[in-house]
């Protein structure tokens, strides 16, 4: 994966796309960063083990509320950037006192409750780490975002469950670099923040949640005995030389070998041995070798004899009762490592590396094929244990729906009515919002300021603030008049995706209605026209109380009485008129 | 030499969009591909920098706008 170039992972995605026939495993990514980059990257990863993943997104910076709408996926991942729980956290954090820092850390620590109350029944749901990584990996002092982190991180702990993973996010950038993982180039303009290649290494800690959730986890680890359970040849080097004691050299790489076996055993995999040995022999090491730790009570099938191992794997996954692709066999001859690769290629063979010291390092990490999502008593108990640590804290407010934590919120819009002062940004976002945009025109400064300068027109921006912040000028409508300042047709009506999911284009509507009430206006029309991006708003005016006259696959008209409008009057939103 | 770099952008750009080579000439934009939203514009960058071991700056990624414009930066790249 890590060798492939990312043009020839889109290529290779397609490719694959077009010959998998099994139904889609539909995993939705919700992020509060740009991580578009992923999709293709995963649904390769997983679609070369034959899981025929679908990767889509949530709305940008819309979490909480998107984990309502795509709770019915098959898996959900959630990439929840510290530095942009509120816009520029990493500077900002800080600058702010305690009260300031306990609210940030208790308002997401609800929102986390909502979400994960939200995605109880998805089947999984993987939650990345917090981490301070790329914004203060250099820092020498432990500074207020660890000191978040930290504290969320914990919270996130107690709420393990059956369904609900962590990733270890910062092993993921540990392993790329910090540098190698930051692209920084467009983070202050489109808040995308990781590289490819770390994306290539995070899927590889995503994968093994998703090949345990698709029973594709491996069950069974079997060994060629010679040269990887000990060093040395039983048949010619004998009994008393053969090495697997830590305290020599090479034994020490075999101990911690079979230590690792060991304790996969007991996690539940299943050991076998497939060997071209007598069989006696085999048995004397294992009963009686002082320095042998697998003995026969661990090992579940013994193929020791002098058969070719392709017949003796294919038995073992008979005898066993799983599939060949069940098992993982290690062996050190590249003669039969890569006759079986070609006879049962749905094995998954280990080689003893070449460089022996680097043979227990293999072992562990593949340790994750035999990942298992299944809960244990363990983890239960880790659980109990934070659970605690976290009640004898502030009691922290609980959000009963959507509703009441917008109200949280407080949120407030201000409407700007012609403002000169904005053209840029007004232009601006005609040109770039794609998908809450009724009717997608797009326009250069000039024409906003002609509009601005033409009685018949009314272009209507606003901004929306929370108590944490203000996100500027994000929302836009353009009306225009006949000559009787009768019928307003609304031309555009836009608003940026990092809003969407507060509800604010209904204040917004209440707004542009009064505006043209007070204007005398009797009827407003309005349209949805189709492009590729918009479909989520194919029915906002249905919902604004708007008749639909005529439609057909690209356009709805609709038409609408003033006096008839019903207004959504939503007492969390705030609205402020800026003249 | 010249022939094969128009080709190997021309691949990339296929790959990016989900488009036939066929479809990519010298007037290409996103006003003539659909699929060529300002995120498969990140990810052409990045392709690209891959392909030709080539490092774009922020202003040079905002001007690859059209096919011939995208040749010509490359091209630049290539020679210095």
């Amino acid at each position: 994966m890590i060798g492939l170039k990312y043009s020839e992972i889109l290529k290779l995605n397609k490719e694959l796309e077009n010959n998998l026939k099994s139904s889609s495993y539909d995993i939705t990514i919700l992020s509060n960063i740009i991580v578009h980059q992923i999709k293709e990257i995963l649904e390769y990863l997983l679609r070369c083990e034959v899981i025929n993943a679908s990767v889509e997104f949530g709305d940008y910076d819309n979490i909480v509320q998107d984990s309502h709408k795509y709770k019915d996926s098959n898996a959900v991942i959630i990439f929840w950037e510290l530095c942009n729980i509120i816009d520029g956290l990493q500077y900002k954090i800080e600058l702010i006192n305690n009260d300031q820092l306990d609210e940030i850390l208790e308002k997401t620590k609800s929102e986390i409750d909502l979400v994960l109350k939200n995605l109880e029944n998805t089947s999984l749901v993987l939650i990345n780490k917090f981490t301070t990584l790329p914004f203060s990996s250099s820092n020498i002092r432990e500074t207020n975002l660890d000191r978040l982190a930290e504290q969320l991180n914990y919270y996130l702990e107690g709420k393990i469950s059956s369904n609900v993973r962590m990733v270890d996010f910062e092993k993921v950038i540990a392993s790329v670099g910090v540098s190698n993982s930051l692209d920084l180039r467009y983070y202050y303009s489109s808040k995308a923040l990781y590289t490819v290649d770390f994306f290539k290494t995070y899927v590889e800690y995503v994968k093994p949640f998703v090949m345990s959730a698709n029973g594709k986890a491996k069950k069974a680890l079997i060994f060629d005995c010679d040269n990887t359970l000990w060093k040395g040849i039983l048949g010619e080097d004998g009994f008393d030389n053969i090495e697997m004691s830590s305290k020599t050299k090479n034994g020490a790489v075999f101990s911690e070998i079979q230590a690792i076996a060991l304790a996969l055993n007991r996690q539940g995999v299943l050991i076998g041995l497939c060997s071209k040995n007598n069989p006696e022999d085999i048995d004397e090491v294992v009963e009686s070798h002082p320095d042998m730790q697998l003995r026969d009570k661990h090992i579940t099938i013994n193929k020791s004899n002098w058969l070719d191992k392709v017949s003796n794997l294919k038995d073992i996954a008979n005898e066993l009762n799983i599939g060949l692709d069940s098992l993982v066999f290690i062996d050190d001859s590249s003669f039969e490592v890569n006759l079986i690769r070609e006879q049962l290629p749905d094995i998954t063979i280990l080689q003893v590396p070449e460089r022996l010291y680097e043979y227990p390092k293999m072992l562990r990490e593949n340790r994750s094929l035999f990942f298992n999502l299944s809960f244990t008593a363990e983890d239960s108990k880790k659980i109990e244990m934070y659970e605690q640590q976290v009640k004898r804290k502030a009691v922290k407010k609980e959000f009963a729906d959507i509703e009441d934590y917008l109200a949280s919120l407080e949120l407030k819009i201000t409407i700007y009515e012609d403002d000169k002062s904005i053209i840029p940004r007004m232009s601006q976002i005609t040109q770039k919002t794609n998908q809450f945009n009724l009717t997608t025109k797009r326009y250069t400064e000039g024409d906003i300021k002609n509009f601005i300068e033409n009685e018949f027109f009314k272009i209507l921006a606003f901004s929306v603030a929370d108590k944490f912040g203000d996100s500027g000028v994000t929302g836009l409508c353009i009306l225009n008049m006949d000559d009787n300042n009768k019928i307003a047709n609304i031309d555009t009506l836009l608003m940026s995706c990092r809003i969407i999911g507060r509800n604010v284009e209904y204040a917004f509507m209440d707004c542009i209605i009064d505006i043209m009430k007070r204007r005398k206006v009797n009827v407003v029309r309005s349209q949805y026209i189709k492009s590729q991006k918009n479909e989520q708003v194919k029915e906002f005016y249905d919902k604004c109380s708007f008749d639909l006259t005529e439609s057909n696959d690209s356009i709805r008209n609709y038409t609408l009485d003033i006096n008839m409008y019903v207004p959504k009057q939503l007492t969390y939103i705030g609205i402020i008129n800026e003249k | 030499m010249k022939n094969n770099i128009e080709k190997r952008i021309k691949n990339i750009m296929s790959f990016v969009f989900s488009i036939s080579i066929e479809e990519i000439d010298d007037e290409s934009s996103p006003d003539t591909i659909e699929s060529w939203d300002s995120l498969k514009q990140m990810n052409l960058v990045i392709a690209l920098e891959e392909e030709f071991s080539i490092e774009l700056k922020d202003n040079e990624t905002v001007e690859m706008l059209n096919y011939l414009l995208i040749r010509s930066i490359i091209n630049e790249k290539i020679s210095s």
